[in-house]
């Protein structure tokens, strides 16, 4: 198998996975570093965004491009209702019982999703898009896309994040709570720019792999797993972990076909955990040890 | 007619509950006490399901086993390979911090699923091992009807010995001094450290305890069903839902695990029969709709009793009370 | 907060007693299938299926002394936990007479285990296709309308060997359905027709890209894919990353890959080297008929699984009105009015059915999933055919032996 050939078809899918996974382990090392805890509705929320911008896509006939910033502000402003309206109020408690809580809004989101739009897998356009040939590298556009969107929204959340006032404020939250607090900061509006920005993220991702791959009802949850992987690989509050963990995760789920069995390709994610959980278990960028 | 179908019913719910309540107690030594955020325990389940179905079906082509012993050697079994599994886990993953070991060990549960799916020697693979005796089944001296429950409540009367017998095993700990001390290094790991206590062996301890318990649960249920599939290793029917039992009933407390058992399943057998109420065109918008329903009741549960419905007693232990919530 | 509980509880209860209140004559069937869970897509279509039979029965006189037949719908998850439960309340809580589902094989042998064989209720799955269901002891109260994985695993060898196809790869999924499948296949095309299998892998449902599998598949220079998957699942993103990356150049797909979803998604004119087999029932005027009642309440005939719990369905009705309506004598009267002797019943002719039943003649029921004459385990040997994909959606090739 000659060099062009692991590239086209075993690295060029990982990192289009990859930056699917990485929108989404963003969005988790930032609750996992400011809320401190495992936000496990993360990916239906990513299914739900996905299908938010199926309707806008079929009820306005735009493309799934223009419906994205719809999804994410709709996505952003669902996840800041749910913590209003749920995890609000159980701040005072131990971890675990946010942990549990997510997981009934994971089901609840689910669910919602099944009831509104079906279970039918659906995509955003009919047909199959064949790759470009670019210099005998085979991608397709809208894999081309994913990867500079993924790039794009996680670098102006990088530059949010150093530059200005709230973001500043995002990562004192993030390194010392208390201190942030009296040091005059609103927690309650740092949680809530967190929840956009996680929410948005999530959208972000889901519409992704629905443009990449389909729809289905169960998408997000089955990417929960390696999104989570990917954001401890990276080091937990680590931005730029949590993308390098994404390709990562990404990349080795797609070579690792090559050396294990195929049905074992699931479990992939996991070992790579293991592994760095073994290891480094502050991730690759030493990021947060919870 | 009616009253012999809701006995019915009621004893397979007991069965169900008394399963369940194993796993949740099994759940309760290593969170409840030790602090151990085990979120894998589909996995223990089912290498306690499957040895047992190993050791005591008939001979299968291309499949070890073949060794028919009686029920309860499977279900020894199936709690001595729990426990062997649990060990090289423990020593690997204890270490981590509670929300990384829980990460772990769903990852860990995952790995056994697709192992189990994938490898038939072992496990007959994708198509599972049926043909698992089950012990009082058969009543040949009854008509049909009542053939049908004597079978039930003869596995419901074996289910609550085991379950009593685990619940006093386990109840005895707590209080004895390995119970004492384990909440001790549960609640303030330093102190028990500088007490010259080995806190990495007694984790593993209780974690290999508990997943014995697991395993057996899952022998439990193989020999209920007759039979061991993959898909029995579900992530929401066999971990979740025990988490939120113990979550719900009052974790560091064995009473609150099998009441948690019972209310939980009652609830999430008994929401299906509810939505059924529906028009018979939303009949299958009904069972989505009955999901919704169940995480909703866990974030009122969760919000409004966060302790579960028996809280920890307090025996010097801070714990409950850290979360804010009225102790008298 | 414990009042609250024990009132919620109360509810329930006092909900489950007044559910247990039948509707006055009213014979009921359990529908258990996978609606939420890895099946939710399937599912409805086959529910759907099984509630036309019944909606033909009681527009034809209803069953027994014109009684409404009435399908209750439980929900297995597709996993035995959920399958046990949903079936011990079709048992005891509304008392149905006997079950059409569940639809996953784990679900089938729990079900089964626990709760029908012992009850001495009658089951007919649609869908439950591992070898491991006729190895039941179910003192003769199993019953399938799908045949064994073996049967249609080897049927599509020869065919394939017919047809031309000499080396191939096979993509499986990993569950019972697809792993029984592609070792059947394999055992015949390889073992007793001599083709060539280059590549045998089996993948896990839900990932997002399979372009890595199907690299290692395209290895060892096969022109087709054997895809033994669900059209409605990850059989669909299969085949959309074959066909966008030219990885192969013909496909061939089991019954669940012969789905609308395939056609809407990716477009016929995509599809010309695509071939996948699916049940019909022999003098396909069955199947023809079901069609068309099914297209006539909305249903896309295509759908996964329809015919056969179509079938079961109307199976179950004819057993029980055979059966006058006695639970303990279903299952003798299901193995009779589909054992090859006896006056041809189609889909639909529930008045004509009725009739002779109650003049004592013997009836055979042709199913639009085949003839299901059941052989002393239960099972049906199935009749297939090769489809492809014209003008109209999916049109039978060649049929299969």
């Amino acid at each position: 198998m000659d060099f062009l050939e692991l590239i086209n078809f075993y690295v060029i899918p990982g990192i289009v996975l990859g930056s699917i996974y990485a929108l989404g382990a963003v969005g988790i090392t930032l609750i996992f570093a400011i809320l401190r805890y495992a936000h496990l509705a993360h990916g239906d929320l990513a299914t739900l965004g996905a299908f938010i911008a199926l309707a806008v896509v079929t009820g306005l006939g735009i493309s799934p491009l223009l419906a994205l910033p719809i999804a994410i502000i709709a996505t952003a402003a669902v996840a800041v209702g749910i913590d209003k309206v749920f995890y609000e109020h159980l701040r005072e408690r131990p971890k675990i019982v946010t942990v549990m809580a997510s997981l009934g809004i994971a089901l609840m989101i689910r669910a919602v999703v099944q009831v509104v739009w079906g279970v039918d897998t659906e995509t955003y356009s009919r047909g199959i898009v064949r790759p470009e040939n670019y210099f005998g590298l085979r991608i397709r556009d809208r894999e081309i896309l994913t990867v500079i969107a993924m790039f794009a929204l996680v670098g102006g959340l990088q530059l949010f994040l150093t530059r200005s006032k709230w973001g500043k404020a995002m990562r004192a939250m993030s390194d010392n709570p208390n201190l942030a607090l009296l040091s005059g900061i609103d927690n309650k509006k740092v949680v809530m720019l967190t929840w956009v920005i996680a929410g948005g993220l999530c959208a972000a991702s889901g519409v992704f792999l629905g443009l990449n791959t389909e729809l289905k009802s169960l998408m997000g949850w089955q990417m929960l797993l390696p999104m989570f992987a990917a954001a401890i690989l990276g080091g937990v509050g680590r931005i730029e972990g949590a993308v390098l963990g994404g390709l990562i995760v990404g990349i080795a789920e797609e070579l690792s076909v090559l050396v294990i069995p195929s049905e074992y390709k699931a479990a992939m994610a996991f070992a790579i955990l293991l592994f760095m959980l073994l290891v480094r278990p502050t991730g690759l960028l030493k990021g947060k040890v919870l | 007619m009616e009253y012999l179908g809701l006995l019915n019913y009621a004893l397979f719910m007991a069965i169900f509950i008394g399963i369940y309540a194993l796993l949740a107690l099994g759940l309760n030594i290593q969170w409840g006490f030790a602090g151990l955020f085990n979120a894998g325990i589909a996995g223990f389940f089912a290498v306690g399901a499957y040895t047992s179905a190993i050791l005591t079906t008939e001979h299968a082509d291309g499949r070890i086993g073949g060794f028919d012993m009686p029920f309860f050697v499977g279900w020894i079994g199936a709690m001595l390979a729990a426990a062997l599994v649990a060990w090289p886990i423990g020593k690997i993953c204890l270490r981590f911090r509670s929300d990384y070991l829980a990460i772990a060990s769903i990852g860990i549960a995952e790995i056994i699923r697709l192992v189990v799916k994938s490898e038939p020697v072992l496990t007959n693979g994708a198509r599972g091992i049926s043909g698992i005796p089950r012990p009082a089944a058969e009543f040949p001296s009854l008509a049909q009807e009542s053939a049908y429950m004597a079978s039930q409540a003869a596995y419901l009367a074996i289910v609550i010995v085991v379950l009593i017998a685990a619940y006093l095993l386990v109840e005895r700990q707590f209080n004895a001094p390995w119970g004492r001390m384990m909440r001790a290094i549960r609640d303030n790991e330093g102190a028990a450290k500088a007490m010259g206590k080995d806190v990495e062996f007694r984790r593993l301890q209780a974690f290999i305890f508990g997943s014995a318990l697991m395993g057996l649960g899952g022998a439990l249920f193989a020999h209920f069903n007759r039979s061991i599939t993959p898909e029995a290793i579900d992530p929401m029917v066999a971990t979740f839902l025990v988490w939120i039992m113990l979550i719900l009933g009052g974790s560091g407390n064995n009473r609150g695990a099998i009441l948690g058992a019972a209310v939980v399943w009652i609830i999430w057998s008994m929401s299906e029969i509810a939505t059924d109420r529906l028009p018979t065109e939303y009949a299958i918008q009904a069972k989505y709709i009955r999901l919704f329903l169940i995480g909703l009741m866990l974030q009122l549960v969760l919000r409004f009793r966060p302790e579960g419905l028996l809280p920890e007693p307090l025996r010097g232990d801070r714990r409950a009370t850290r979360s804010g919530a009225d102790h008298t | 907060m414990k009042t609250k509980i024990l009132a919620l509880a109360a509810s329930l209860m006092t909900a489950t007693a007044l559910a247990s209140v039948p509707a006055k004559a009213d014979v009921k069937i359990g529908l258990l299938g996978g609606i939420s869970g890895p099946i939710a897509a399937m599912a409805p279509a086959m529910i759907d299926a099984a509630q036309l039979a019944f909606q033909q029965v009681n527009e034809q006189g209803g069953i027994g002394d014109g009684e409404k037949l009435v399908g209750v719908v439980g929900d297995s998850a597709c996993n035995p936990q959920n399958g046990t439960d949903a079936a011990t309340k079709a048992v005891n809580i509304e008392g149905v007479i006997g079950v059409v589902g569940p639809h996953c094989s784990g679900a089938v042998l729990a079900a089964a285990g626990s709760v029908t064989i012992p009850a001495g209720i009658t089951m007919i799955t649609p869908s439950g296709t591992s070898p491991e269901i006729s190895t039941l002891d179910d003192k003769g109260t199993v019953f399938r309308t799908v045949p064994s994985d073996d049967y249609q695993g080897r049927a599509l060898a020869r065919t394939l060997k017919e047809q031309g196809y000499e080396k191939v790869a096979v993509a499986y999924l990993n569950n019972d359905y697809g792993t029984g499948l592609a070792n059947a296949f394999k055992a015949e095309f390889v073992d007793e027709l001599s083709g060539e299998i280059t590549q045998f892998a089996a993948h896990e449902e839900g990932k997002a890209s399979y372009r890595s599998n199907l690299a290692e598949l395209a290895k060892g220079g096969a022109d087709t894919l054997v895809i033994f998957d669900y059209g409605d699942g990850t059989g669909l993103t299969i085949l959309r990353q074959a066909l966008e990356n030219g990885f192969f150049d013909k496909f061939v797909g089991g019954d669940g890959m012969k789905s609308e979803a395939v056609i809407n998604e990716l477009g016929a004119e995509n599809l010309a080297t695509f071939v996948s087999s699916s049940p019909v029932g022999e003098q396909s005027e069955s199947l023809d008929i079901f069609n068309e009642a099914f297209k006539g309440i909305g249903g896309d005939p295509d759908a996964i699984f329809a015919t056969t719990s179509y079938d079961a369905a109307f199976l179950l009705a004819l057993a029980v009105e055979k059966a006058g309506g006695k639970k303990e004598d279903v299952a003798a009267a299901m193995a009779e009015v589909s054992n090859g002797e006896g006056e041809a019943i189609r889909p639909g002719e529930w008045k004509k059915a009725k009739e002779l039943i109650a003049a004592g003649t013997a009836i055979d029921y042709k199913g639009a999933a085949g003839d299901h004459n059941f052989d002393e385990k239960g099972d049906v040997p199935g009749t297939y055919a090769l489809w492809e994909v014209g003008a109209n959606g999916f049109e039978v090739l060649t049929e299969m032996k």
